[in-house]
């Protein structure tokens, strides 16, 4: 059972666009894609899908190859768009019989997809007078709006898997969040998500397992929990309400950022942040806060990446 | 080609066609062609002079002054349906006299029969008092009756039979052909028929295909233009939405043909009811040497001409697949349309002016060349400039040359879903035609090695 991208590659003439990509979710989850702007992350999915053809690998869907026909695929894609002239009533209907939806479960799933996306009063605008409202067209919605209705696209077949590429960009908060809710429900339903995005706090709140790309190669793969304790707790946040630079910097700690009294530190490891707290509990220093944690998915992205620019 | 692979493209075609006839222009533009096509027939009869021959007139009374010594018979007159029940006076009376009559007579018209010996011409001169009751089309029908009379009474002067009659009104049947064509029995048509075929031919080929490049261009690249195609590839495969496509357009087309048909019919029925059309016949064999009795046309000549009009479009909207999917953007399809209108120019040049070479080499390479075949192979047949044999096979070339451009234009428009670039250059074209053949080919590998 579960989904495995095996060796993937793709070259356009001399140059390797993606090289030996391998990942597996062996159970539901979210599976994040993540790298730098030309990184890899886009044609992968697109050989994932079979829309690109592969120089080489495989992708499997429970055990066999994964096409249109065995894998229901909903995929939100980072090129958006809909047909401009068309009602959107009409393009959804259009999608859900694609996909096989009949008609009457198709129009119960818009609805209701409508309603949790906040988009009815697209498809059925208010009447304005004594004409009857005229169905809203594609061209006439907002960029966001117009999102709303591809997210729609996407979830109207119900799918099993669930590709979204940059699934937030471009969205108001009060969208971001209505978006994140139900992706967070795709997720409880036991579905397979793949993300992809450039936003790091996004994915490190859905994501369990991820592969990180930097010119077409792997940089970093495995779960997000387990790569974070690897590198242990290395950050180090003090507030106080006094100056206490000269003492972080007497116990050889890295300061990153500071504004007024909180500071941003980097230490080696939990023994030298230790022997600093020690330190200022004996000096008699009042402190507001000192806490240690992991890095975060950000800053292991700009290390990997960085890494391996410097490699190069 | 798996069934699978064509899932979806009864949605997409019914999708298509769907969204096509809910746009007001194109209603509006059907409308048009469909009232042009209703009016044109009688328009132009109009303009050419026809006019319908009533069986009714106004003339209820004839004077009729015969000055010469051939006797007019009464019942040669009344013998045609609209002077049954006329009268018919002889009199010696002159001009005034008849004028008085006239004027006091509204229903009556005059005749007067001379014979003009100096310069050897019979002379009818009809006249009625003023236009109302009588009219001057019915004086003018009257005249051709009259004329009419007079030839049967200088037959009946010179003791014709009926057989003789006969014989000398027969037409004689001019053919001109070189002897070769003589000695084998090939009825042929006159160049100047062959050439009019041609160029009627060709430019009804050369609006299909071009009708059909502009809806094909739109269609092909419409997914691109609204950055939907993604979304798409994972409900349906690139080879049904192209399939689904291709038959809307093709509906498009043909419908429009279909009702501009349609609107002709009409259009000949209510000529018929309101003006003469063998008057149509006669100015296309008199101004344009176009005599369509020389050409074979029978219910066989119609089936060959669906087939050609068919194979002609497969081509058209192959060719144009293949280019319109090169294009991502409204501007390519300037570079996209030069390349066809080139392709479609070439045969349509060549075609409209091979007859006037009057050469079997030149009708029979034109017919079987694939670029001007879809112009030439029905025009040389129906005039008889090539025979069954080679029309079937330039229809066997065509169906080939069909087959493949089409076979390519699936291959082109999944390799260009995805591009986003300028128009290919050719050399561009065939690198990335090759990559992505040799990228399936390791895909198929694979399939078959999962299958093992």
């Amino acid at each position: 059972m579960g989904f495995k991208v095996s060796e993937l590659y793709k070259k356009y003439g001399e140059k390797v666009v993606v090289d030996h990509l391998s990942f597996e979710m062996k159970e539901p989850g979210v599976y994040a894609l993540l790298g730098t702007n030309g990184a890899g992350k886009t044609t992968s999915i697109r050989m994932i899908l079979n829309m690109l053809a592969k120089d080489g690998g495989s992708v499997e869907w429970n055990g066999g190859p994964l096409t249109l026909q065995t894998c229901n695929v909903g995929y939100l894609a980072e090129e958006r768009g809909l047909y401009p002239k068309n009602t959107l009533m009409d393009q959804l209907l259009y999608f859900a019989a694609l996909r096989g939806v009949p008609r009457a479960e198709a129009k119960k799933r818009i609805n209701y997809w409508a309603e949790r996306l906040e988009a009815t009063e697209y498809l059925y605008p208010p009447q304005e007078g004594k004409r009857p409202p005229k169905p809203k067209k594609a061209d006439q919605l907002s960029k966001g709006n117009q999102q709303k209705i591809q997210f729609m696209l996407s979830l109207l077949s119900d799918p099993e898997l669930l590709i979204l590429d940059e699934p937030l960009s471009g969205l108001d908060p009060v969208n971001t969040d209505l978006f994140k809710s139900i992706i967070h429900e795709e997720i409880e339903k036991g579905k397979y998500l793949i993300m992809s995005s450039h936003q790091m706090a996004t994915i490190e709140e859905f994501c369990t397992d991820l592969t990180i790309l930097n010119r077409s190669k792997t940089v970093l793969q495995g779960n997000l929990a387990e790569i974070k304790k690897s590198y242990g707790r290395i950050n180090l946040f003090i507030k106080a309400e006094q100056e206490l630079r000269p003492m972080i910097e007497a116990a050889g700690i890295t300061i990153l950022t500071s504004v007024g009294f909180s500071y941003q530190c980097k230490v080696s490891g939990e023994v030298q942040a230790n022997a600093l707290l020690k330190d200022l509990v004996a000096k008699g220093i009042p402190l507001i806060s000192f806490e240690l944690r992991e890095p975060s998915l950000h800053e292991i992205f700009v290390e990997k990446v960085g890494e391996t620019h410097e490699e190069q | 080609m798996k069934n699978s692979n064509l899932r979806g493209a009864g949605t997409v075609f019914r999708y298509t066609v769907q969204q096509h006839y809910k746009t007001p222009s194109v209603i509006i533009f059907l409308t048009i062609l469909f009232l042009i096509a209703v009016t044109a027939i009688p328009i132009a009869a109009m303009a050419l002079g026809g006019k319908k021959e009533s069986t009714e007139t106004g003339i209820r009374k004839l004077y009729l002054r015969n000055e010469t010594e051939y006797a007019i018979d009464a019942e040669d007159i009344r013998s045609e349906v609209r002077y049954g029940g006329l009268e018919i006076e002889e009199t010696d009376a002159d001009d005034a006299a008849l004028n008085e009559k006239l004027t006091k007579e509204e229903d009556a018209a005059a005749a007067v029969v001379s014979l003009n010996v100096a310069d050897q011409y019979f002379s009818i001169s009809t006249h009625y008092g003023r236009e109302g009751v009588v009219t001057h089309t019915d004086a003018a029908l009257l005249n051709n009756t009259l004329e009419s009379a007079l030839h049967q009474a200088l037959l009946r002067s010179l003791s014709v039979t009926e057989v003789q009659e006969t014989m000398i009104r027969s037409k004689a049947m001019p053919q001109v052909s070189r002897v070769s064509d003589f000695l084998r029995g090939v009825e042929e048509t006159n160049a100047d028929t062959h050439v009019f075929m041609n160029i009627a031919y060709n430019y009804f080929i050369m609006m299909l295909c071009a009708l059909s490049m502009g809806y094909i261009f739109q269609h092909s690249m419409e997914e691109k233009i609204s950055k939907l195609v993604e979304m798409l590839m994972v409900s349906v495969s690139p080879t049904a939405l192209l399939l689904g496509k291709i038959l809307a357009v093709t509906l498009f087309i043909f419908g429009g043909l279909g009702l501009i048909a349609i609107g002709l019919l009409i259009s000949f029925l209510i000529t018929r009811q309101i003006t003469d059309l063998t008057s149509f016949k006669d100015i296309a064999v008199t101004l344009l040497h176009f005599d369509p009795t020389a050409m074979k046309i029978n219910a066989g000549t119609i089936v060959l001409l669906i087939i050609c009009i068919l194979l002609v479009y497969a081509i058209s909207a192959s060719l144009s697949g293949i280019l319109g999917s090169c294009c991502s953007k409204t501007e390519d399809t300037q570079q996209a349309s030069l390349v066809v209108v080139l392709f479609l120019m070439i045969g349509y040049l060549g075609s409209t002016f091979a007859p006037m070479f009057e050469s079997d080499a030149a009708n029979l390479f034109f017919s079987l060349f694939p670029v001007t075949s879809i112009f030439s192979a029905f025009p040389n047949y129906i005039c008889g400039k090539i025979g069954m044999p080679v029309l079937v096979l330039a229809l066997v070339i065509q169906g080939v040359t069909a087959a493949l451009l089409m076979r390519l234009a699936g291959t082109v428009y999944k390799m260009m879903l995805m591009y986003r670039g300028g128009f290919p250059k050719p050399k561009q074209f065939i690198q990335m035609l090759k990559e992505h053949r040799a990228a399936q080919k390791a895909e198929a590998g694979k399939e078959d090695s999962h299958a093992v």
